[in-house]
């Protein structure tokens, strides 16, 4: 983006078309427990087709991407007091019968397999596989043998019940850029 | 030793409601469980347990009614449960009632707990 007489040489008009397509919420920053209240709280206002329990999916699967995005980003800025703040985007889209929640984060290059190797066997599995998944890893987090990080991710997977929509981008050689997305329907009650 | 009484926040960060009392071994925790410094938060809790099992020595009847809590709560939880558990096992009179809201999801995460835990969990649904 070059700068043009004070404005940046972009249409602000045609970036908010850009996010105003089916796109609900979207921030991109650093991320700490104000801007996870605020995004919470948006959820609630926003997702007006869900019932409560799309609701109340969609905040859980926000609370745990969201908090992965704050502790594990590659690119990260620190506060006047000294905290430590992972840097992403965050993303909640509606889209016909279901809504979306993207996150996107820079990852080292060296770091990334293991988090693309772990969402790749939570989608191999089914439900069952899943919840004994989730089980076993929470076990050996409890034994302090694991970090728990993935467990999150498997709830996310559980509680979506869709699967973890991975995507890397290689941004240079040391980082890239790791996006994640899944989809919650708008209507999960018993038919 | 003494009760254990700590009222609920929904601020930025959730804290549950506590309330775990000696003289009748009732326990309840309930709200929603989002903390800064989750085992921070659960240490205490299950030092009062710990203790109680110990040298109290009397039923422990615990009702968990949480309408959320996150990944790293459960971690406590389980926690929790293992020592309700050993406790059960020593001859300790347990009872455990997890209220949970209408949703499969949630079921399926009792039932999870008492897979991994090992302990019998009264499924209750919340009104």
């Amino acid at each position: 983006m070059e700068k043009t007489g004070g404005k940046y040489d972009f249409s602000l008009y045609e970036f908010h078309n850009l996010l105003h397509q089916n796109i609900l919420v979207s921030y991109k920053g650093p991320i700490d427990e104000r801007v996870m209240t605020v995004i919470g709280e948006n959820i609630e206002i926003l997702t007006n087709d869900g019932n409560d329990r799309t609701k109340s999916k969609i905040f859980k699967i926000f609370m745990e991407l969201a908090q992965n995005v704050w502790l594990y980003s590659a690119e990260s800025c620190k506060t006047m007091s000294g905290k430590q703040l992972g840097m992403g985007t965050l993303v909640i889209g509606e889209f016909g019968d279901y809504y979306t929640f993207v996150t996107g984060n820079m990852v080292k290059n060296t770091d990334v397999e293991p988090v693309i190797e772990k969402c790749e066997i939570i989608n191999s599995l089914d439900r069952d596989s899943l919840r004994e998944y989730r089980r076993e890893q929470r076990r050996l987090a409890n034994q302090g043998k694991k970090n728990s990080g993935n467990i999150g991710l498997i709830q996310v997977a559980l509680t979506a019940e869709s699967p973890l929509d991975i995507e890397l981008t290689p941004v240079s050689e040391e980082e890239s850029f790791f996006s994640l997305a899944v989809k919650i329907k708008k209507k999960t009650v018993k038919e | 030793m003494e009760d254990i009484h700590i009222k609920g926040v929904h601020e930025a960060y959730f804290m549950p409601t506590v309330n775990f009392e000696v003289a009748t071994g009732n326990c309840e925790i309930s709200g929603e469980s989002y903390l800064e410094e989750t085992t921070k938060f659960y240490a205490p809790l299950l030092a009062w347990i710990r203790e109680y099992t110990a040298s109290v020595k009397g039923p422990l009847n615990f009702d968990i009614k949480l309408s959320y809590f996150n990944t790293s709560s459960s971690k406590c939880l389980v926690d929790i449960l293992d020592l309700l558990k050993n406790y059960q096992k020593a001859g300790g009179l347990v009872t455990v009632n997890w209220y949970y809201e209408d949703s499969d999801e949630e079921l399926e995460e009792v039932e999870d707990f008492i897979l991994e835990t090992g302990l019998q969990i009264n499924k209750i649904p919340m009104d």
